[in-house]
């Protein structure tokens, strides 16, 4: 039996009156490609912030490879291996592309702290960064800034700076959207080339994308699971085409 | 006794920060403008009063004429400055802090930098007698009277009008409203021309008991900063109380321990930010 | 560009040395404050150009060193390191304190430390009894060390050139250093870093910390520069001109501030002497520099805020193969 590497417990989330999260339990074995999929204003992206912790559930709990997270804040929800990205690239617009990089590998690193040293002295540090950006061909933009670089480069870099931290469980908030289908194909790679060391969670609109790379998917609808079912299964479904499309 | 006095001038002070406070809060809370050129305004609405005070003997004029002046000024303020920091709050205090300067400047050289009084009104000289034996300045009391009163006012337009319904929904979620097809503009035009009024007025209110000085502007500004930072910026209600508790703790700090009275002015403040850096009524900036 | 930029901090650094020996008080008593002051929108700037966050109260750490240094050596006759050293460490015990701030958010926080300044400049009113007051705290002796007394304003200038020159130096390491890097990032995005696991809070309290400590070292200068303190040392106006100063001369770069310096105190110093109304001045330069020169002066000439591992230097995407190096 696989350990469990997320789950989450009766979680509820309510913003005033709105209930975006009613009662969610998940269990996400380690390894496995869960796709998280329903139509807008389903709660999913509000799960995530549950599950990284930049959002405090109204009441539930979070567990993390059987630890319970749910008091802990955020950042140490990552030095405990929860790495995420965001539906809107959130990466640091004014600084340099291997600045952004660098800055994502000593985030949970003692290093961080250090001021009496240029940080253009840590030379293996330098190099781990730039064999990451040329893994993406943008070792030579290394200097750029970052609101200089394409949508889809950002895109790309958005999953670098969650990998830096060298998570074991990675949530990935709509990783294609806005891309173009090359851009999707790259991103697609990416996330398929990722080793089964680590435990993938991510909300997919694109329902061809998400089918094909998922083990299992989990169908959220207006706060509650719907369906947790093999892709196959949700494909052919009919209550979540009902969701999706309105009809059966 | 000294207790009951004390109190009382808690209170009225909280009645004048209030005036000012509730304005600066109001902007923000619906324009995400921080316009501290209101500490000018109050200066300035106060020179401007006392003059038509000179001039007219009449001091219902002159709380008139020094509200009227400021809208003017912030009419023009608002269009050809404010306007252009519109999302960069530091530009927007150091530019509105620049404002402060040059208005404080021209206001020295007309009116000089003594301290200058505005003469209460005939039914507002002398003292009052209220239960329990405390004498009290009336001018004082009717300020509280006129705090509660334009309070009150503020309060029922804010929560009980459909404008008032508007402005909150504005506060809340600006786009929002401007997609309902509501002028947006007017109704900040409105806000902005009341807010002005008010420290205007405050102004001239401030000038009949404390005076009107050079650093006047900065005096009273930290106040009502203390009070929209308590009270939490763009909360009417916070405001109120906040007014209440600046002016209540600066009234006893001053007499309990006049050498640390600023510092006791910190306090509340200091403990609120450990527990809600967004004030009592705040909400996330 | 490395020789021209070598070029220009050779002349500079010889004309600091030569100074004092061609310019006459009046200048060189101008030229020590712009480096005082310039010090301390250093220290402002650390906390605008590298956190983001906009603080508005700094003259209270400037202050406290001020009078702190002033105090042990006018009233108790401390020799000139354990006052110099007090006044420093004042600094830092008021921002461990006032570091609170940190904990609110864009306007807030600049209202939270422009009330905080606030209070400072009140307890130096009206703890006359400890302060002086309005009087001030005044005869402060030169300074010595040792056998090293300072004999004149010659002397002194060349401590203050050191002194300067040696914490902008430190400065810019920190700056530049790993924990430097986090405050940028910080700037860039607090939700991003919190997710790559910084404790964001802590940075910036550490931040705020060494900011007013930095302060404390521009306010112990200053005591010895100027002999004398009182209440305007700690005036809002200072604050808000000292944040000024690191916007006019271009947020985010090491000469920056210290351009920045050199503008508000020539009209401070200078348009004062010959203009009744130099504080309209002030109040114009403020207006124009938000709404026309954001990036300051140094944004102007082209340097601002740039990307790479030193932050002081402009580089353009062609250029950044021959510019590796530093700023």
């Amino acid at each position: 039996m696989n350990p469990i590497a997320v789950k989450v417990e009766h979680l509820t989330k309510t913003f005033g009156g709105l209930h975006a999260l009613e009662g969610v339990s998940i269990e996400v074995p380690l390894g496995q490609r869960r796709a998280l999929i329903g139509p807008n204003g389903a709660g999913k992206t509000t799960l995530f912030n549950c599950i990284a912790g930049s959002l405090s559930p109204s009441s539930g709990r979070i567990f993390l490879f059987e630890k319970e997270v749910t008091q802990l804040a955020e950042y140490q929800r990552t030095a405990l291996g929860i790495g995420r990205t965001y539906q809107i690239t959130n990466v640091f617009h004014q600084l340099s592309v291997l600045e952004n990089v660098l800055i994502a590998e000593q985030g949970t690193k003692r290093q961080k702290w250090i001021l009496y040293r240029p940080l253009e002295k840590f030379k293996s540090q330098i190099d781990l960064a730039m064999e990451k950006l040329s893994s993406l061909g943008l070792d030579r933009r290394r200097d750029h800034f970052v609101h200089q670089l394409s949508y889809g480069e950002r895109r790309q870099l958005e999953i670098v700076l969650a990998l830096s931290s060298d998570p074991r469980v990675l949530l990935l908030d709509e990783p294609a959207s806005g891309l173009s289908p090359a851009e999707r194909q790259r991103i697609g790679e990416i996330i398929l080339k990722l080793s089964r060391d680590i435990t993938v969670i991510f909300i997919e609109h694109d329902m061809d994308v998400a089918l094909g790379i998922a083990d299992q998917v989990t169908v959220l609808h207006q706060g509650k699971i719907i369906l947790e079912a093999p892709p196959e299964v949700v494909r052919s479904n009919s209550e979540v085409r009902e969701v999706y499309f309105g009809d059966a | 006794m000294n207790w009951a006095i004390q109190t009382l001038n808690g209170i009225s002070m909280g009645a004048l920060l209030f005036l000012l406070a509730s304005g600066f809060t109001i902007t923000f809370g619906l324009a995400r403008v921080v316009n501290l050129a209101h500490g000018a305004f109050y200066l300035l609405g106060g020179y401007m009063g006392l003059t038509i005070l000179w001039v007219t003997k009449n001091f219902w004029l002159a709380l008139l004429a020094g509200g009227l002046s400021i809208v003017v000024l912030n009419y023009f303020c608002e269009r050809y400055l404010i306007r252009k920091t519109q999302g960069n709050e530091l530009g927007q205090v150091l530019l509105t802090v620049g404002i402060v300067y040059v208005i404080a400047d021209i206001a020295l050289v007309i009116w000089g930098g003594n301290p200058l009084r505005i003469a209460q009104p005939e039914i507002a000289r002398g003292s009052i007698e209220l239960p329990f034996g405390i004498v009290y300045p009336r001018y004082r009391f009717l300020l509280i009277l006129f705090g509660i009163i334009i309070g009150t006012g503020q309060w029922l337009l804010y929560r009980k009008t459909q404008l008032g319904a508007i402005v909150r929904a504005g506060v809340d979620n600006r786009e929002t409203v401007s997609a309902m097809g509501i002028d947006i503009d007017r109704l900040l035009a409105m806000v902005f021309a009341f807010a002005a009024f008010l420290a205007g007025l405050s102004g001239v209110a401030g000038g009949a008991f404390l005076t009107v000085y050079p650093g006047a502007e900065w005096d009273i500004l930290v106040l009502a900063l203390v009070v929209v930072i308590v009270g939490g910026l763009g909360s009417l209600e916070g405001a109120m109380v906040g007014s209440l508790i600046v002016g209540l703790v600066d009234a006893y700090g001053r007499w309990l321990l006049p050498e640390f009275s600023y510092f006791v002015v910190f306090g509340p403040m200091a403990v609120l930010l450990l527990f809600r850096p967004t004030g009592l009524f705040g909400r996330e900036v | 560009m490395q020789t021209r930029k070598f070029a220009f901090f050779l002349a500079l650094a010889i004309f600091g040395l030569i100074a004092p020996h061609i310019l006459d008080t009046f200048w060189v008593s101008l030229i020590m404050q712009i480096l005082v002051f310039g010090l301390l929108a250093l220290a402002v700037d650390l906390l605008i150009g590298h956190v983001g966050i906009f603080p508005l109260g700094h003259a209270a750490f400037f202050a406290v060193a001020a009078y702190t240094t002033a105090i042990l050596e006018a009233r108790h006759a401390q020799p000139t390191l354990v006052a110099a050293f007090a006044g420093v460490a004042s600094a830092l015990i008021l921002a461990l304190f006032f570091g609170l701030a940190v904990r609110t958010k864009g306007v807030y926080f600049i209202l939270v430390t422009m009330a905080m300044g606030h209070i400072v400049w009140g307890v130096a009113t009206r703890w006359s009894s400890f302060t002086g007051g309005d009087n001030g705290v005044g005869n402060i002796p030169l300074p010595k060390v040792g056998s090293l007394a300072v004999s004149g304003y010659r002397d002194y200038y060349y401590v203050v050139l050191i002194v300067v020159v040696i914490f902008t130096l430190a400065y810019r390491v920190i700056v530049r250093s790993p924990f430097g890097t986090t405050l940028r990032g910080i700037r860039e995005s607090e939700s991003r870093m919190r997710s790559l696991g910084y404790h964001v809070a802590a940075h910036k309290y550490a931040a705020f910390v060494l900011s007013g400590g930095l302060a404390g070292v521009a306010g112990v200068l200053y005591i010895y520069l100027n002999r004398f303190v009182s209440p305007p040392t700690a005036a809002f106006h200072l604050s808000a001109e000292v944040s000024l100063m690191a916007i006019v001369g271009g947020s985010g770069t090491i000469l920056g501030p210290f351009l920045g310096s050199v503008v508000i105190l020539i009209i401070r110093n200078y348009v004062s002497a010959h203009l009744m109304q130099w504080a309209t001045v002030m109040g114009v330069v403020f207006i124009l520099t938000v709404l026309y020169a954001p990036k300051g002066l140094m944004g102007l000439i082209g340097r601002h805020s740039s990307p790479g591992l030193s932050p002081a230097v402009n580089r353009s995407p062609q250029k950044n193969e021959s510019n590796r190096s530093q700023g």
